[in-house]
């Protein structure tokens, strides 16, 4: 029984994922307007540094000098707490993703995971359900109409894309045969490559649902500014709204993550055995690549109907989830 | 002459006494009748199968009481216009009104679009409309005192009445929280269900009215019950303001009403006061004009592509920027020939301001290489985009008979399969000598009304090709020395050419007394220019029927029943540009 093991080594780590996560969120904003800015022809942002490079920094310090104000309609502690609830659950999800393999530092064996536990999955995807009550307390809150239709629409898309998305998930954990994330990039018995192959046919029906999960356009429509103003964080400003616009930037780099580890081999890549190092690369580089997805898709896809998102959900890829689950069933077992 | 034209052995056979006067002036028809006599004749004018005058132009009124000779008729006189879709004849009815009480039955039984153009002139005029649906002010606030058109309205210096000070208790928390719900509270409109449903108060600042528009929707869940739009944040009295300046002053203010197709509203204005004055405008000055409106058609429709598919899609979809990319080329060439990107008054009454720089043929065919491969990147873009149809497909739909109902023009209306166009309708400024076609589709819905302005934009580039490819050499000024300044080697010479020159500059030159109403389609619809002019310098009364005002009208009719979500992009269909709504 040592502290050393149990304490403080998963400490430091969990601050250490915290600040990158951070200091990753705010640049991820800054690779997001350059892209845009590309997609649509322009530059994008490139005033403060080279590149642009001091934006995301001058946004941040902004964002915490800005008047912070509470209306004074509101629900004062669920106004408060709102952004608080949503933010942790986005934050807790890296807990269980791998995002290297074992190093040997300073003469320790350290896994690159704060906690490499049995039910890797499934603390992501009830962690993730939580945070959709940070944004429902958020809108509730604010007593604010756009607020409200926000947070109410929040609720029924994140209910109804979980549903596909934990089958497809199922699926996918039916051939890996173990929750937990660490095992899935580094199975115990090797995975047959037609199930590999067959995995990754479900990976554009849970990119769907990802979008959908993460509120990312097309599928933003907790904001929906073109309807809604801002949706459930109308009434935020400040150091409030920035833990909003935060938590949906590490839901982005949530969901990638898990997307990379469950369809793309998490950090594996050529040369890694040799050099555990170079795992961290691969992993940042596969999520960049998830992210570039993401930001593609909001450049070039217009946004459906809210009705039309959910019968999508339902009538399409619901069923398709669960005959795609059927199959892989019967694969696992037959083959 | 009067006595040959058949609508008027018609009328007069049918109604007899109840037509008061028959008048003639530049060719346009004028009966004045009672105005009880009004909607059975109007409703004659519509239903005859011969005389087919279907669609409602314009309804206005003047003032009469300063307009010389008729300082003791009645005071006000409501005045219709109409025109058949069909051969393009135009007759327009006038109801003389006494100014004590000024009563005027409505036509909103015939042509429900007549609705807001009445309460207009209930608002600024004072005359109310028996039967009227919905008789409120619609420009200025509820409780403004007077009838700002109206003669012995002073044109400028009146007090601002304004009811809000410091003390009220709106403004009390200044400083201190946001403002108290309490303080600002909104009255519902009378006709909603407040009890179940909720009332949401879009606008006057919103991200997709497209200006201070302001919607207030009545909201069963996220289901539109009812649309109420709210207009006049933008309303400046261009009306009021024109009777104080000469003609040719008047043009800045075109640029401002719909200030995303100016170059189209100048030529509208140009064309209404050189009808007025009779005056012929060189070839080559036509020519530009053309070439300049439909530049000007393109810019508008490349705006009106980018931020409707911005409205369905977000601010980071790329179509918006793309759209700007082009647009910028067409702006710079506004630039080139006129110093002003938005603001442009380059074509102007009597002519153009300039001929066209050196460079500028060159600009244009840069223009009509570059735009057909966007075009059709567009196309590729948007137009197969099963996210897009399913988000305009059946949504917003009218169907022609409601779409002429409510008076619609433009793309609205040929959405619905009814080809009213100007430039075909009654040709202008040489639009006959052109080969274009005028898209249509049956639908009436968004997706029907995006195809239609597509389709515009490509016929507009065959038509820029075609007016470049015969463009004339010569003056771009009208030789008529009514507007024409005399040249500059005859002033050296000639005394009367200095006086006329002087008279010219600095009392503006005088049409002769009569009223007129002329049309020209701008990228929204029809641009009605009605000017009465007593034979001074100034406008006696101008009215400006715009095409945002009277489309805007149908929001309600074709939000209903559908998601907020819809209502963004009706809106958005509809076009509209808040100065040309509000002037």
């Amino acid at each position: 029984m040592d502290w050393i093991n149990l304490i403080l080594i998963p400490a430091i780590k969990s601050v250490v994922l915290v600040v990158v996560l951070l200091t990753g969120f705010a640049y991820l904003t800054w690779f997001e307007r350059k892209l845009i800015g590309r997609f649509q022809q322009r530059i994008g942002p490139n005033r403060a540094w080279k590149f642009g490079l001091g934006h995301p920094i001058a946004d941040a310090l902004k964002m915490i000098f800005k008047e912070e104000i509470v209306p004074s309609y509101t629900d004062k502690v669920l106004f408060v707490l709102g952004p608080a609830l949503a933010i942790a659950p986005a934050l807790l999800i890296f807990a269980v993703i791998p995002v290297g393999p074992t190093l040997n530092l300073f003469g320790k064996e350290i896994p690159l995971v704060v906690a490499d536990v049995n039910i890797g999955v499934l603390w992501v995807l009830a962690v993730a359900g939580l945070g959709t009550y940070g944004i429902v307390l958020g809108g509730w809150a604010s007593n604010n109409k756009y607020s409200l239709l926000g947070a109410l629409r929040t609720s029924s898309q994140m209910l109804s894309y979980e549903l596909p998305m934990g089958i497809l998930l199922i699926a996918v954990l039916l051939v890996y045969g173990t929750l937990n994330l660490n095992q899935i990039v580094t199975p115990l018995t090797p995975i047959p490559w037609y199930l590999r192959v067959w995995i990754l046919l479900a990976f554009p029906f849970y990119f769907i649902t990802m979008l959908a999960e993460t509120g990312r356009k097309p599928f933003d429509f907790p904001e929906t500014e073109n309807e809604l103003v801002a949706g459930f964080q109308t009434e935020y400003g400040s150091i409030k709204f920035a833990l909003y616009y935060m938590t949906e930037y590490l839901h982005i780099l949530g969901a990638s993550g898990l997307a990379v580890t469950l369809f793309f081999g998490g950090w594996r890549g050529p040369f890694v055995d040799q050099f555990p190092i170079l795992g961290l690369f691969y992993f940042a580089a596969k999520v960049l690549a998830m992210v570039f997805l993401f930001i593609w898709a909001s450049a070039s896809v217009p946004r459906p109907r809210y009705d039309q998102l959910l019968r999508f959900c339902w009538t399409f890829l619901f069923p398709i989830s669960l005959v795609y689950m059927a199959v892989t069933a019967v694969l696992v077992v037959v083959m | 002459m009067a006595q040959t034209n058949p609508i008027i052995e018609k009328l007069r056979a049918r109604f007899g006494n109840a037509i008061q006067a028959v008048d003639e002036f530049r060719g346009e028809t004028t009966f004045t009748l009672a105005p009880k006599d009004v909607v059975p004749v109007a409703g004659f004018l519509r239903d005859d199968p011969e005389l087919h005058f279907d669609h409602l132009e314009d309804v206005t009124s003047v003032d009469r009481s300063r307009y010389p000779g008729l300082e003791n008729a009645p005071r006000f006189a409501v005045v219709y216009q109409f025109i058949s879709t069909r051969s393009g004849e135009r007759i327009r009815l006038k109801a003389p009104v006494p100014g004590d009480n000024p009563v005027v039955p409505t036509i909103t039984g015939l042509w429900p679009g007549a609705n807001w153009p009445e309460r207009e002139i209930y608002d600024l005029m004072g005359i109310k409309f028996e039967g009227h649906p919905d008789l409120r002010r619609i420009l200025l606030p509820h409780n403004w005192p007077n009838h700002p058109l109206r003669k012995e309205m002073p044109r400028g210096g009146e007090p601002v009445p304004f009811s809000m000070t410091w003390e009220d208790e709106e403004f009390r928390s200044f400083g201190t929280q946001i403002i108290e719900p309490k303080a600002v509270q909104t009255v519902p409109p009378k006709q909603a269900d407040t009890n179940r449903h909720m009332i949401l108060n879009m606008g006057p600042q919103h991200p997709s009215t497209h200006g201070v528009l302001r919607v207030i929707v009545e909201l069963d869940g996220e289901r539109v019950v009812a649309a109420y739009p709210d207009i006049g944040y933008l309303h400046s009295g261009f009306e009021k303001q024109a009777e104080s300046i000469r003609y040719k002053d008047f043009i800045i203010y075109t640029d401002r009403s719909d200030y995303v197709s100016s170059m189209c509203t100048n030529l509208g204005y140009s064309l209404a006061v050189e009808k007025l004055m009779g005056v012929e405008i060189p070839p080559r000055a036509q020519v530009i004009r053309v070439i300049m409106a439909e530049l000007q058609r393109l810019a508008s429709h490349l705006l009106w592509l980018g931020t409707s598919v911005m409205d369905a899609a977000g601010v980071s979809h790329a179509l918006l920027m793309y759209c700007f990319r082009e647009r910028e080329q067409i702006l710079d060439i506004l630039e080139l020939v006129s110093g002003a990107r938005l603001t442009t008054s380059y074509i102007r009454p009597g002519g153009l301001w300039h001929d066209v720089p050196p460079s500028f043929v060159e600009r244009v065919q840069d223009v009509l290489r570059t735009f057909p491969k966007r075009i059709a990147e567009y196309e590729r873009m948007v137009t197969d985009n099963p996210v897009w149809k399913r988000r305009t497909m059946g949504i917003g739909k009218l169907t022609q008979a409601q779409a002429q109902a409510m008076c619609c023009t433009g793309p609205m209306l040929r959405a619905t399969g009814l080809a009213l166009d100007y430039r075909k309708l009654r040709p202008y400024s040489g639009y006959e000598n052109y080969d274009f076609k005028v898209p249509t589709a049956t639908e009436g819905d968004l997706y029907a009304r995006y195809l239609c302005r597509v389709e515009e934009m490509k016929q507009s580039l065959r038509i820029i090709d075609q007016a470049l490819k015969n463009l004339p050499d010569g003056p771009v000024w009208t030789a008529d020395r009514k507007m024409a300044l005399p040249p500059r080697q005859e002033l050296d010479t000639s005394m009367e050419a200095v006086i006329h020159h002087f008279k010219l500059n600095t009392e503006g030159f005088t049409p002769p007394k009569g009223e007129i109403f002329d049309c020209v389609e701008n990228p929204r619809g029809q641009m009605g220019f009605y000017i009465v002019s007593d034979g001074t310098a100034h406008p006696y009364r101008l009215h400006m029927r715009t095409p945002s005002f009277v489309n805007l009208q149908s929001t309600d009719l074709m939000a209903r029943g559908g998601f907020i979500a819809d209502l963004v992009l009706v809106i958005g269909s509809i076009d509209i540009v808040l100065g040309d709504v509000d002037r």
